[in-house]
């Protein structure tokens, strides 16, 4: 055991984490040059586009140290977004250390703080790195004097490196070994192994990693997952090296992976502790919590025959990603669909894009709604995330709706537009202080359902993006809330509608109507576009009547081409829903969603 | 019936989409050379009609003209009154050539005239005045030519109702047998295309449109013509046959660069750069660079939205025997709602738009197509 370090490295977006880890890997007792791959960690597509990672992937590296043994180094990889802060808590705690990467350019930024602190919850020894030496905007000393005076992390232990170039790397090898502690924990106790992340392959089952705090694990073995209690059998144990690699057993302070033939992710929880059946632990490991969702929305597939490829689509997404959740819905407008949970925003963009892009289906989104506490006059509670199931306002007693607590770093100067942004978002109890001169760091409690609309474009447009944000959900409070419809020629189009702050209705209306008319290209005759509260229509707009839809000229030579114009106008107008006896386009469901300008 | 494509002109239009260089007077020859042989190798047909359409065919030096009007009149033979029309543009013909054509045989004639105005012809980058036009109408009634069309375009940037008023009189006083009405559509890639993205033109608004189209119906229909396809209007007796034909979406033969021929249900593309297609021709190849058959029903689908394009509209009974479909069984739900929509009206031979439905007929045949 003490020739184990199992760490994490924990930065904010683009200070280099995945080009470090690249470094790592090459440079490292792994690989030889030819098979190097780039990227290696981070290789699914869509994750690589927007530089997220969101699955993460672990390495076990082996090193030969400056005192001549040689050391099995376990990166264990964590998502890199605010969505998924859960899942990084649960993988740093599987972990003794932690490398905090830091942009020499950029400085400690407010998901460098985010995750820091989230390492020191889970009581990480922390290696300070500074990343990017070799830019001329460099500025390792002033960099580290903020890592000593506003993370309060010992100098000394500052390491230097440029993840580009390979610089300092060695070093950075070294001081993990030396810094970090080797795990601890007693491999004859009864096993612990906890769990911080689950893949699906379809020939294996779910793949589980894991962190072995206690005990052993082996193939046969029966092992039991503590929160649910469900029993399986282990097939297979084995390392993360560039492949799978099995091996005879996995015992405490080691990273690897269980395979148990198990049918879906939903089974493996991340934070959940596995033990064996014979021998059980007396106790969980701390710290598991069941996923939460908080952004809801439904999808529709635009062409209705497209329903089961979607089910189907999101069965198998749901194989990987344990934390979404759907489940069937209904529209007058758009038939059926699924009302899928998210853990965020970004959380739906990506489950969104993949469907669109590896499934081939065409979707429209509601607006997406956080879930609000109704207390009935009848005393009872309910939970809404889905306009149409707005009870009866008459029966309403009170609303709540869930607060987060929002974290805002920025340069000084930003912190005027990003003060009035955050009260337009109804932000309460803001608070400030300066971890460095110049910088602000703005601590804000803000309704979810105005930051989830489209808070963090807005920050990062303002801020012209060197504002960052993170932030937990901590409360729920009192909110007075309507149910906005939008109606096309007097038809409510239910997909529209939205749950809102009363304050907001109006102006929320009148965007929607804007957008609508926007986006509804003109028909034969006029249509009429209104948002109402109740029976009151707080905002109209009117798409005017098209006059004319003629081609002049068609002869011998442009018979082909014309019919092609007219059998692409009727695939366009194949993907436009038809309420009422109105064709609205999938964009004008969407421009919906976007922001007001 | 055959049609031939003549790629010249003498300046390129500002709205010009069309298959045609400028100023290209060295391929004259070897145009025509190459035209020959493409004929050459078609199958001896009679024909009933004959079109030449451009481009410019007037910008060819009328010996080319006669000779290939020769060649045709051998190889192929014509029907008793074969109708032979001939597109020519003012500003490209005398009375001279006029002379010779007539009696070469073309007894159609049809001026790309497009507005009586001087300015908006300039606007327009045509080669000729509106005089010009009214001397080359002249010219080709004094040769003999009877069977006279004008093409005029409404909708012209910075036109007015009244402008557009005066130019359909001054082609009406012409006494034309036929008249192509069209609204200018900007095609991308044209210099007025891009003029009028960067604001530099303004077309008229959606109202002056409307008030143009039902100018055009007034004006011509008390003028005695005959509104017989969307863009079409003729005298009792001098409708374009040739024109027909593809409305009905009947079998043609073509030769030429950037003609399309429709040949046992084969509609073959012909290369557009002149050069290169007398090069390939010269080789011995054939010119086609895009080759299209259509299955019986999408064919069938193609046939119906070219037939509503003309206001008596399809003949049911033709459909039947060409594609053993009849419509409404066909369309089933589509074309009924159609039909309650009031766009779409069937009478006992045939099916057509209504007065309604041909100002949406985009709308109708994308949902027909
Ligand atoms: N100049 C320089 N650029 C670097 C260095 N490390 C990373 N980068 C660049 O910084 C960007 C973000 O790096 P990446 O590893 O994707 O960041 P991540 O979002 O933290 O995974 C990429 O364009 C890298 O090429 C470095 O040491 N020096
Ligand atoms: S005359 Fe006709 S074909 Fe020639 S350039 Fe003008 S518009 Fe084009």
């Amino acid at each position: 055991m003490n020739n184990i370090r199992n760490f994490s490295i924990i930065a904010h977006i683009d200070h280099g984490k995945s080009t470090l880890a690249d470094r790592m890997i090459q440079l490292c007792d792994l690989v030889s040059d030819r098979e190097f791959k780039n990227q290696l960690l981070d290789n699914m597509e869509i994750e690589r586009e927007r530089g997220i990672t969101i699955k993460s992937q672990t390495i076990c590296l082996p090193y030969t140290a400056a005192d001549g043994k040689t050391y099995s180094l376990n990166l264990v990889d964590t998502p890199g977004h605010v969505d998924f802060s859960y899942e990084v808590s649960r993988a740093l705690s599987s972990c003794e250390g932690a490398l905090l990467l830091i942009d020499a350019a950029q400085g400690v930024e407010a998901q460098t703080l985010a995750n820091l602190y989230l390492a020191m919850e889970n009581d990480l020894e922390i290696i300070p790195v500074i990343n990017k030496i070799d830019l001329p905007s460099a500025d390792p000393e002033g960099v580290a004097l903020q890592v000593e005076d506003d993370l309060g992390l010992d100098i000394d232990h500052v390491q230097y490196c440029s993840a580009k170039t390979g610089q300092g790397v060695k070093e950075i090898f070294e001081a993990i070994v030396t810094l970090l502690p080797p795990p601890q924990g007693s491999p004859e106790a009864p096993l612990q192994a906890l769990i911080f992340d689950a893949n699906y392959d379809s020939f294996r089952g779910t793949l589980i990693s894991v962190r072995i705090i206690n005990g052993t694990v082996k193939a046969g073995n029966s092992i039991r997952f503590m929160s649910t209690g469900k029993e399986y059998r282990v097939e297979e144990v084995g390392l993360f090296k560039l492949r799978r690699e099995s091996c005879k057993q996995l015992s405490a302070g080691q990273v690897g992976y269980i395979l148990a033939g198990i049918k879906t992710v939903e089974d493996t929880r991340p934070g959940d502790t596995i033990t064996t059946v014979e021998n059980p632990a007396a106790k969980a490991l701390p710290g598991f919590k069941e996923v939460q969702q908080v952004v809801f929305s439904s999808l529709y597939p635009i062409s209705t025959d497209d329903y089961e490829d979607l089910a189907t689509a999101l069965e198998k997404l749901k194989l990987n990603d344990a934390a979404l959740t759907f489940e069937k819905d209904s529209s007058a407008a758009l038939g059926f669909g699924f009302r899928c949970g998210f853990l965020g925003l970004l959380h739906l963009e990506v489950i969104q894009e993949r469907l669109e892009r590896e499934f081939d289906i065409s979707l429209i989104l509601t607006v997406p709604s956080v879930q609000y506490h109704f207390f009935l006059s009848n005393g009872k509670e309910i939970i809404v995330d889905n306009p149409a199931h707005f009870p009866d306002p008459a029966h309403i007693e009170h609303i709540e709706e869930p607060f987060i607590k929002a974290t805002i770093l920025m340069p000084e100067t930003y912190m005027g537009a990003v003060m009035t942004l955050c009260l337009e978002r109804r932000g309460e109890n803001t608070n400030f202080h300066y971890p460095t001169p110049g910088r602000i760091e703005l601590t804000v409690e803000l309704p979810l359902a105005d930051v989830i609309y489209d808070f963090y474009d807005k920050l990062k447009s303002i801020t012209q993006g060197y504002g960052s944000f993170d932030y937990a959900l901590f409360d729920y409070r009192r909110a007075d809330l309507v149910k906005l419809d939008i109606l096309v020629n007097s038809e409510i189009v239910d997909a529209l509608s939205q749950l809102v702050h009363r304050n907001n209705a109006r102006a929320r209306g009148l965007h929607a109507c804007e957008m609508l008319k926007q986006e509804i290209p003109r028909q034969m005759f006029k249509i009429a576009i209104q948002a109402a509260i109740g029976g009151t229509i707080v905002a109209r707009t009117t798409v005017s009547a098209l006059r004319k839809d003629v081609t002049a000229k068609c002869y011998g030579g442009d018979i082909s081409r014309k019919r092609k114009l007219l059998e692409k106008q009727k695939a366009g107008k194949k993907r436009m829903k038809t309420v009422g006896n109105v064709d609205i386009p999938q964009t004008a469901f969407l421009a919906v969603l976007k922001s007001e300008q | 019936m055959l049609y031939i494509h003549i790629p010249f002109c003498e300046k390129k239009c500002g709205y010009c989409a069309f298959a045609s260089v400028a100023g290209a007077r060295e391929l004259y020859r070897p145009y025509c050379t190459a035209l020959l042989e493409e004929l050459s190798r078609l199958p001896r047909r009679q024909l009933s009609t004959l079109f030449f359409g451009g481009g410019t065919p007037t910008s060819l030096p009328t010996d080319l003209l006669c000779e290939l009007l020769d060649f045709i009149r051998q190889h192929f033979s014509f029907a008793e009154e074969a109708e032979v029309s001939m597109e020519a543009n003012p500003g490209t013909v005398s009375f001279e050539s006029l002379r010779r054509l007539r009696l070469a045989g073309v007894n159609r004639i049809s001026f790309g005239v497009q507005s009586f105005d001087d300015d908006e012809l300039r606007v327009l980058g045509r080669i000729h005045n509106a005089e010009e036009a009214r001397e080359a109408v002249r010219m080709a009634r004094d040769a003999g030519f009877d069977n006279l069309s004008l093409d005029l375009m409404y909708g012209l940037p910075d036109q007015d109702t009244q402008a557009f008023d005066f130019s359909l009189h001054c082609a009406l006083e012409l006494h034309p047998r036929h008249i192509s009405l069209y609204q200018l559509t900007p095609e991308e890639g044209t210099p007025l295309f891009t003029a009028l993205e960067n604001g530099r033109l303004t077309l008229p608004g959606e109202e002056d449109i409307i008030a143009m189209d039902s100018l055009v119906n007034r004006v011509t229909a008390e003028a005695g013509f005959e509104h017989y396809e969307t863009s079409n209007y003729a005298l009792p007796g001098y409708r374009c046959r040739h024109n027909i034909r593809y409305w009905h979406n009947e079998e043609w033969f073509a030769a030429g660069a950037a003609a399309v021929s429709y040949v046992q249900g084969c509609r073959e593309r012909r290369e557009e750069n002149p050069w290169h297609y007398i090069e390939k021709i010269t080789a011995g190849e054939d010119a086609v660079v895009e080759r299209e058959s259509l299955d019986r029903e999408a064919s069938f689908r193609e046939t119906v939205i070219m037939g509503l394009r003309m206001m008596e509209g399809v003949d049911l009974s033709e459909l039947q025997c060409r594609f053993h479909l009849e419509p409404r069984q066909y369309y089933g739900g589509v074309l009924q709602k159609l039909m309650e929509q009031g766009l779409v009206e069937r009478t006992p031979t045939h099916l057509k738009l209504s007065p309604a439905g041909h100002s949406f007929a985009n709308i109708v045949m994308a949902e027909l197509v």
